[in-house]
């Protein structure tokens, strides 16, 4: 094992640095990811504000499909009466349990406010950092929102017909991944912060848009004509698909959904590198 | 061997401008004009290994400008840098590996964290081990007189503490240059100090490089033997301490107050009142 040297020159630290040690980038996300998840249990408590809001919406909703839905066993877009109301809890679910500080404030004040310059000279990679954040935050609200989400159905609602335990873990995998694909478009929006003066009003149309044509409603819902152009957006990967596969669960249909999100990932990984690496060249900042 | 060496460095930045009132605002939307602003202007200079340097200046010279550049974080316009040997634009990554930085505004701790939690987490970022940052950490710890507020979140403690903090994740990767952009500010006399001792001693046991910025004279005197002066990004001084003294206190600068009493910042004043700056240092 190395012993620690008091004198170091330049070229033993180089050696030090470049040579002796093996870089993980593995261990430093983890690491950052715990970091955070530290900080976030400090304030689980918090969370228990969100709750009656998640509450008051969802009861919100369970009354007005009670009334859609006049006849027992009535279809509505191809859906029953509790898959409807699933759907919403599920998708409310992700909406409640993934809103995050990190993701729709953090990179655009750090552009603004040059913060972004005393965190790009660290070595890790900023936007995967924001990324790692974020997941370090929504790992604690969304398993409380689920907690609470199926208490509330299996109260309210009662269970979902055709429920498959079996396909949990898939249905788990679709909504990390729904959160994690929503995040890194989130965080492009964000980057355009390094060309305009704010991005925020783009990031609120991209949430609103998610919200009313995914969250709130099903794609069916909408005419025929726009469905396919909604299936291109990422609403069909963030929230459509996940909650689609949580009331309506078919091993097609999951096979379409992931490979959906998985070629999402790619695309909005490779423009999120993009918009930053093109960004950081242009980067601004001046003053103390 | 250098740590640092630039030379004709320079950076523009193009500043949107607008006229004053609504009109000013409508046209600025129809026909944006932008002004070019020399922020660095063919800036040379070169820090030895090891080295302690004060690089001060009024508000606006291109102090921070440079040091940007300097840590990668700014890509110049002109010029050419390399720090450690390398080039900061093309190798930030690795270079962020080999530098620290401690900016006295600015925290880079997680403050709802330990300092014990937060220099395990940088030891983490810098892909040491364990065991080594867990050395490092006893080490500096005992160094910097920590031990006692180590397990107190970060927010509970004062300011002192906290920059004393603050260099130590900064040093936790034996970073070969270190830059310091005004790590006294704020602190009260005794404390700063403190801090001082503490960089002095990181300098001399650990011959690591600092390129020091701050307003304060009290650092720049206790701390540095030599000194760069900037104004409208360029450097219009670079000497050490004692022919800087010397200098003026003999009188060979004709415009200079012979006083046997002048302190560093009247000299530091006068340097910048000859280059048309008035503001107080």
């Amino acid at each position: 094992m190395r012993k620690y040297v008091k004198k170091t020159s330049v070229h033993e630290t180089q050696r030090y640095v470049c040579g002796g040690l093996r870089r993980r980038p593995g261990r430093k996300y983890r690491v950052i990811y715990q970091s955070v998840l530290l900080e976030n249990l400090q304030y689980a408590a918090n969370l228990a504000m969100g709750f009656f809001s998640y509450f008051v919406f969802i009861y919100i909703f369970i009354r007005l499909w009670n009334y859609m839905y006049q006849a027992p066993g009535e279809l509505i877009a191809g859906y029953a009466k509790e898959q409807m109301i699933w759907y919403v809890m599920m998708t409310e679910m992700i909406w409640f349990g993934s809103d995050s500080g990190a993701l729709t404030r953090q990179v655009i004040t750090d552009i603004r406010g040059g913060n972004i310059a005393y965190m790009m000279n660290k070595p890790y990679h900023y936007t995967l950092y924001i990324l790692t954040k974020y997941t370090g935050e929504w790992s604690i609200r969304l398993p409380m929102y689920a907690l609470l989400a199926t208490v509330i159905g299996t109260c309210m609602v009662g269970a979902i017909p055709g429920f498959r335990i079996a396909a949990l873990p898939v249905m788990i995998l679709c909504v990390v991944l729904g959160i994690t694909i929503n995040a890194v478009f989130k965080i492009c929006i964000s980057l355009f912060s390094f060309r305009i003066e704010d991005a925020t009003p783009f990031l609120w149309l991209y949430d609103k848009l998610l919200l009313v044509v995914g969250t709130v409603f099903p794609i069916e819902i909408f005419p025929v004509a726009l469905q396919p152009f909604f299936k291109l957006t990422p609403i069909y990967t963030v929230c459509y698909g996940p909650a689609k596969l949580v009331v309506d669960f078919s091993a097609g249909k999951c096979i379409e959904i992931l490979s959906a999100q998985i070629l999402y990932l790619a695309a909005g990984c490779g423009l999120m590198f993009w918009i930053y690496g093109k960004g950081v060249r242009k980067l601004y900042v001046n003053g103390g | 061997m250098y740590a640092i060496e630039a030379e004709d460095l320079s950076k523009t930045f193009r500043v949107r401008v607008k006229e004053k009132g609504m009109r000013g605002s409508i046209r600025a939307i129809l026909r944006p004009q932008v002004e070019k602003i020399t922020a660095v202007d063919r800036v040379s200079f070169t820090v030895e290994e090891g080295e302690m340097l004060a690089f001060i200046g009024p508000n606006g010279a291109g102090k921070s400008t440079t040091i940007k550049m300097l840590t990668g974080i700014l890509c110049p316009d002109g010029g050419s840098v390399r720090v450690l040997g390398l080039d900061p634009v093309k190798r930030r990554k690795q270079l962020a590996y080999q530098i620290g930085t401690v900016f006295g505004q600015k925290e880079q701790l997680w403050t709802h964290l330990t300092p014990y939690d937060n220099f395990r987490f940088f030891g983490a970022i810098y892909d040491i081990p364990d065991r080594e940052t867990e050395e490092r950490i006893g080490e500096l710890a005992e160094r910097f007189a920590l031990e006692a507020f180590i397990n107190t979140p970060v927010r509970n403690l004062s300011l002192g503490q906290r920059i004393r903090c603050e260099i130590v994740a900064s040093l936790i990767h034996k970073p070969g240059v270190l830059f310091l952009d005004e790590p006294t500010i704020g602190l009260d006399p005794v404390v700063k100090e403190n801090i001082r001792g503490l960089i002095r001693q990181m300098n001399r046991e650990y011959h690591t490089t600092i390129l020091l910025t701050s307003h304060d004279v009290g650092d720049i005197e206790k701390l540095c033997r030599r000194i760069i002066i900037m104004n409208a990004g360029q450097i219009v001084l670079d000497d050490s301490m004692e022919h800087l003294k010397q200098h003026y206190l003999s009188g060979e600068d004709a415009e200079s107050v012979n006083s046997p009493s002048m302190s560093l910042e009247d000299i530091i004043m006068e340097i910048y009142r000859a280059e048309g700056r008035t503001e107080k240092v």
